[in-house]
């Protein structure tokens, strides 16, 4: 049960690398990563803002919360 | 004064706490051996006097209190030994630019129980010298219990410092 990211998704359909997102967005491919791979603790509501301007999405079509 | 690097504090700290740790390895390697030594003195002292008997609990000779004062030596240079090293370790990962990590937490927990079994070894030390005799200084300190206090409560934030830390650092 928990918050799942599916930023790996997205990035997919939009075709975008996670270079190109990270240049776009203005964070590290390091934290991307950390975002990407669902060990990420928190996200800043700048950050998530960045992304679903870039990624042209809304924050529900990264992030979804799993019962199981 | 800067916080790392060198001329800092905490490089003068790790110096003082190096040499320290050096003489009390000296320290308690000659404890250890006159720990060892001790039982058989009245059997050596015969061997080079060439007296068949000697009285170890004459005035001269070895009473049972004297291997208590040693041992209380011995426990108490180890106690010193393991939060010097500790200290040590909690500098190195300071220098590195990361002390707050659930190790540094565990670090002054453990440093804590160790002078509290210090002070602990203090009182049966104490109560054995009441028993035998023996030379050991069993004065109660209410500084010292309060810095073990104080170095608990450090490992507690110490503890909620790394998990802040991690969170930031996982924070996006």
């Amino acid at each position: 049960m928990g918050i799942s990211v599916k930023l790996d998704r997205v990035m997919l359909d939009r075709g975008m690398s996670l270079t190109e997102l990270s240049e776009r967005v203005g964070v590290t491919i390091a934290n991307l990563s950390i975002l990407k791979t669902g060990k990420a603790k928190a996200i800043r509501f700048s950050t998530l803002e960045a992304i679903c301007k870039e990624l042209d999405c809304q924050p529900g079509d990264i992030l979804s919360f799993d019962e199981q | 004064m800067r916080a790392i690097g060198k001329g800092s504090l905490a490089s003068i700290l790790a110096v003082g706490l190096h040499v320290t740790r050096i003489i009390l390895w000296i320290a308690l390697g000659g404890v250890a051996i006159a720990m060892a030594v001790i039982p058989f003195v009245p059997f050596l002292v015969g061997a080079f006097t060439g007296s068949d008997h000697v009285d170890i609990n004459g005035d001269g000779g070895i009473e049972l209190s004297d291997f208590f004062e040693v041992a209380y030596a011995f426990v108490t240079f180890a106690v010193m030994l393991f939060v010097v090293n500790r200290l040590l370790e909690i500098l190195k990962t300071l220098r590195f630019g990361s002390p707050f990590v659930k190790e540094n937490a565990d670090r002054f927990r453990s440093l804590g129980y160790a002078l509290l079994i210090g002070e602990g070894a203090k009182f049966v030390f104490g109560f054995l010298s009441l028993v035998f005799d023996a030379d050991i200084d069993i004065n109660f300190s209410v500084i010292t219990w309060l810095a073990i206090i104080a170095v608990l409560v450090l490992a507690e934030v110490f503890r909620e410092g790394a998990r802040m830390k991690e969170e930031q650092d996982l924070t996006v």
